[in-house]
């Protein structure tokens, strides 16, 4: 084994937030009690389309102990919020587009008032036509839930001319492929709280994966300076993508605007049921073709995911649907189309993939039916076509670097042709069909085809003591670690000893959103930037105390020696006063901005992503075929992740992605106006948990700090189609509509055959 | 949420005479696993909790003259730890196995179960099987009334506000086969779609001499399936048989129940789940 030339990456160090967590110290936003703070409530529409005639808070007001009644009107900016289109008012202002649109707000002096309160509160609707799904939407004549209307936003990937290349095509597959919304279910409920400090700032605790953003959602909803206002991210418990939208932070922005006392808001699980972005259910008509030896000729999409009443996320899952339309295969004609519509539904928006999930479903199907009809393994097929150094995908991008799918495969085949020859051909019981599937994935890192940098800086104070401060969120996935990691590399210090000031809007610079799978890749590289231009004026103070050449000089210890010489060194804080006495800097920002290149509007052409992650997972499957009961016993998961910067950590990320894949493949459904809570909403519990064999494949991405790229989403996205390949293996029958619940296992049980007492 | 005073009487005497009193402004808690969702969601609408979790006339499991009498504070934590269970009433233990989590077996209560008369509730299939009566008191009264009584309606109990359930008081079973499954949308903590329990006894010539029978969370309120003891009793359970036999409960039940919705995948579920439980009597 050749020894790691690195002293922090890749290493299982310590995680920064387990003592916290394990100890219960951590403090979560809902555990943040604020000495006399009081309470905040939504008055939520309840209606699908509706005009707001008119609002009336008089016998609310009367209420003993409601402070305060808001509606729009009190709002000071602007009332509108999104981070990619501005659709969403925080108090619904002139109609309202979903059961879950907030019209007013109650301030209280506790929450049984302020629950009354709302109760009081006398809202006069007419109603509209409401739109529940996207062929309601798009019909003639709908109202329109939005002045520009029902169809937010198309993305059209062209390359190539498809309909030609079908024609020549000797296997063509043609089907259409359902998901559902689902819900994030994230277990720390959303909530925050906040106060007003002496200098008049409105100090706001978030539950959130991106405290930048927020600040200038709040900024520009109060009308007030930046300085004004000031988020601090309280220890989060997940997010998968529901908490880059604003939960309660603007509502405690406007609370605290105009009542000057602390204040908080905990959503109960009905309300984050009922109120926060869900995964957007796709409709996907997915066409391929290939030639007889199974090469993927020709690919053509046309997909549609349901946005609900607002934007969100919207654009980017539709973007990164069609984007990734194509799978990790290169094909050379590609005619991908990928529209995002508005309904009356709860809006929609980020989860874990951004409709690349829903997309891989799709492709994976494909290349499994063609694979079957052709006689090819399902394996061979994905070798045939897998994207490789130089191929070009369907934006017309050349992959140059790190394109790891082929080694994610060789790592799976012993574990699949050994499964192949016996495993799926013990016998259990009688009732019971075994089934291996596999699903293969790519991921563009980072956001897509437009600028999405990070910054970070690093300071040393005199006793030499290196801090960090960074707004990357870490919502339980690790990133304080991890950049801790990476800067104490540059320096040759310990990760531990980076003191970590993280996700504060007063004292941090922006990193962007904990999202799209680019907290590693882009603010790893950044903080790397910082830290280096920090080390390079510490060398050049080292080279004057020591006299050397910066070539023979070492990071060691908190000290700058010359190579391999301890006698010959000079410690940080030494080098920090010299720094400083000479008029120097301490303080060093660092920046990063993958390279993309925007989409051409009409074809889709350009450079989307720098990098992309691949992964490939064999799923184990047993499908009972008397009852429709399915039970996941083995997930084999290869992900190139470039570098794993702490293995144990990629390993987590893989786990809890299979974890989420599980109940995406067979339990999650989430039904607007119908599921309520946990209580009839199924996520897998450990019993539901296959035995996981993680293998990490480390393709160097020459761009990513130390070579690493991410893993946070692609752990999910191959997992659901594994198990459906799988299932299909099993029964000999293919399931086009997720989830793979009961009531459809068991139709394919039926309908295949095997549903009898033999 | 209205203010409910919590009442916490030292024995069942103290309980069944505060019964008497305010039993119609009273709700009884014993485990609080299904109460407690009504506590906090508003829709208990009552005066006083009633908590009887701590009192020693409603545990302890035993076989004695009456027979295998299982206390209505036991909690599924106990049945499903019990050997006296294991020897005399398989289905009911292996109830516990599948019964929601550990926290929540840990404090849930069979009488409880009982109680609460969901469709749903796990421990009726098991009961019915063993022909279980529930003794229920009031201050002037005890009576004993079979468990397929225990609900008129589907979340409607028998019960008066001022009666108890004290124990319930099963028909012991040994050395046959005995069985409870169910199907649910996860492995754990899933309200059942399907349940079942059964007791079946071969005799030597490997015909089925004895089957007790229950399905469970498919009609409002429990029925013991005794269709399913006539048309088996006597043959020797083949697989055709025994599937035939899956046909005709998922007939009953769609007798019972009329077709909804949910048939469709009950309907063959049903007959499925008979299969998978009564395999091991094929012979």
């Amino acid at each position: 084994m050749i020894k790691s030339q690195y002293k922090s990456i890749g290493k299982n160090i310590q995680r920064r937030d387990v003592s916290g967590k394990i100890k219960g110290d951590s403090q979560f936003c809902a555990d943040i009690e604020l000495k006399d703070s009081i309470s905040l409530k939504v008055l939520r529409s309840g209606r699908h389309h509706a005009v707001i005639e008119n609002i009336d808070v008089a016998e609310a007001m009367k209420i003993p102990g409601v402070l305060k009644v808001f509606t729009a009107r009190d709002i000071p900016g602007e009332n509108l919020m999104g981070i990619i289109n501005r659709d969403q008012p925080l108090l619904a202002h002139g109609k309202v587009r979903s059961k879950a649109d907030p019209v007013a707000l109650v301030a209280a002096l506790t929450d049984d008032i302020a629950l009354k309160a709302l109760k009081a509160v006398d809202v006069t609707y007419t109603d509209l036509v409401p739109l529940l799904d996207i062929e309601d939407a798009l019909a003639e004549n709908a109202p329109k839930i939005h002045e520009k209307g029902n169809t937010l936003f198309t993305r059209r990937i062209i390359k190539g001319d498809a309909k030609t290349a079908f024609e020549d095509c000797h296997s063509i597959v043609e089907k259409q492929y359902k998901t559902l919304a689902i819900e994030h279910n994230y277990i720390e409920p959303d909530a925050g709280a906040g106060f007003v400090d002496e200098d008049g700032t409105l100090v706001i605790y978030a539950s959130t994966q991106n405290p930048h953003y927020d600040h200038q959602e709040v900024v520009n909803m109060l009308g007030v300076e930046e300085s004004r206002v000031r988020i601090i991210q309280a220890v989060t418990g997940g997010g998968f993508g529901s908490k880059l939208d604003l939960n309660v932070q603007g509502f405690i922005g406007l609370a605290l605007y105009h009542l000057k006392r602390p204040v908080r808001y905990i959503y109960t699980r009905e309300e984050s049921y009922l109120a926060t972005a869900k995964r957007h259910p796709f409709i996907i008509d997915m066409k391929t073709g290939t030639d007889k030896n199974g090469k993927l000729i020709a690919i053509k999409m046309r997909a549609c995911c349901n946005t609900g009443a607002y934007g969100s996320y919207g654009i980017a899952v539709a973007t990164r649907a069609a984007v990734h339309g194509t799978g990790p295969y290169q094909i050379e004609h590609v005619d991908l189309e990928c529209s995002c519509v508005y309904t009356n539904l709860t809006f929609c928006g980020a989860m874990r993939g951004f409709g690349t999930p829903q997309a891989a479903f799709a492709h994976e199907s494909q290349i499994d039916i063609h694979a079957q009809k052709l006689g090819i393994d399902p394996l061979e097929i994905r070798i045939i076509n897998g994207l490789k150094k130089g191929s070009i995908n369907g934006t017309g991008q050349k992959l140059t670097d790190s394109v790891g799918f082929h080694d994610c495969l060789k790592s799976v085949k012993p574990y699949y042709e050994k499964a192949s020859k016996d495993w799926v051909k013990q016998k259990t019981s009688p009732f019971i069909k075994r089934g291996i599937g596999l699903g293969g994935m790519w991921y563009g890192i980072g956001n897509t085809g437009v600028q999405n940098p990070s910054t970070a800086r690093i300071e040393i104070d005199l006793k030499g003591r290196v801090t960090l401060f960074t707004g990357c969120a870490d919502i339980g996935q690790g990133s304080t670690t991890i950049l801790s990691q990476i800067a104490a590399e540059v320096l040759g210090i310990l990760p531990e000893q980076v003191r970590m000031v993280v996700g504060d809007t007063k004292l941090t610079a922006n990193a962007g959103a904990t999202s799209a799978s680019r907290q590693t890749y882009i603010s790893g590289n950044a903080v790397k930037d910082a830290a280096e231009k920090l080390a390079s004026v510490l060398l050049t103070a080292g080279v004057n105390k020591l006299k050397v050449s910066k070539s023979m000089l070492e990071f060691k210890d908190h000290c700058i020696r010359v190579s391999g010489n301890p006698n010959k060194s000079v410690d940080f804080a030494w080098l920090a006063q010299r720094i400083h006495a000479k008029g120097g800097s301490l303080s060093w920002q660092g920046y990063f901005d993958p390279e993309t290149i925007p989409f051409d509007p009409e074809t889709g052409q350009g450079t989307p992503y720098s990098t992309y992650a691949f992964a490939c997972q064999l799923a184990f499957v047993e499908a009972d075929v008397l009852t429709g009961e399915v039970n996941v016993k083995k997930i084999v998961a290869a992900h190139d992740v470039g570098k794993a910067v702490h293995p144990e950590n990629v390993i987590g990320q893989i786990c809890g992605g299979i974890a989420m894949g599980v109940g995406f493949a067979l339990m999650e459904e989430f039904e607007f106006g119908k599921t309520e809570s946990m209580k009839d909403y199924h996520i897998p519990t450990c019993a539901d948990m296959p035995e996981v064999i993680p293998i990490i494949v480390e393709s160097d991405e020459p761009t990513g700090p130390f070579g690493a790229k991410g893993v946070g989403e692609p752990a999910l996205i191959p997992t659901a189609p594994a198990i459906l390949n799988a299932l299909n293996n099993a029964l000999g029958k293919r399931i086009y509509n997720l989830p793979a619940n009961l009531e459809r296992v068991l139709k394919a049980s039926i309908e295949s055959g095997h549903f009898s007492p033999k | 949420m209205a203010e409910i005073e919590y009442v916490r009487p030292v024995n069942l005497k103290d309980a069944l005479n505060f019964l008497w009193n305010h039993g119609e402004d009273t709700k009884i808690i014993a485990g609080g696993t299904d109460v407690m969702i009504d506590v906090r969601s508003g829709a208990l609408d009552k005066k006083y909790l009633l908590d009887i979790s701590r009192m020693d006339e409603l545990k302890g499991i035993e076989l004695n003259d009456q027979g295998l009498c299982v206390g209505a504070g036991v909690t599924l934590s106990e049945i499903y730890s019990s050997d006296l269970l294991e020897s005399n009433a398989l289905a009911l233990k292996k109830t516990a196995y599948n019964f929601a989590g550990k926290q929540i077996r840990n404090m849930a209560t069979i009488g409880g179960n009982v109680a609460n008369s969901s469709p749903c509730g796990d421990t009726l299939p098991a009961l019915s099987v063993h022909r279980a009566k529930a003794l229920v008191a009031d201050k002037k009264s005890t009576r004993l009334v079979p468990v397929e009584e225990m609900a008129t309606h589907a979340y409607i109990s028998s019960l008066s506000p001022k009666q108890i359930i004290i124990k319930f008081i099963l028909t012991p079973y040994q050395d046959g086969f005995a069985d409870f499954q169910k199907i649910g949308r996860r492995r754990e903590l899933a309200v059942s779609r399907i349940s079942m329990a059964v007791f079946a006894k071969k005799d030597k010539e490997g015909r089925i001499a004895f089957l007790k029978f229950a399905l469970g969370a498919c009609t409002p309120v429990p029925h013991n399936m005794e269709l399913m003891e006539k048309f088996l009793t006597g043959k020797t359970p083949t697989r055709e048989l025994i599937w035939e036999a899956g046909g005709l409960l998922a007939q009953k039940m769609i007798e019972i129940t009329g077709r909804r919705s949910s048939t469709i995948y009950k309907e063959p579920a049903i007959q499925g789940l008979f299969m998978r439980m009564l395999y091991p009597v094929v012979k």
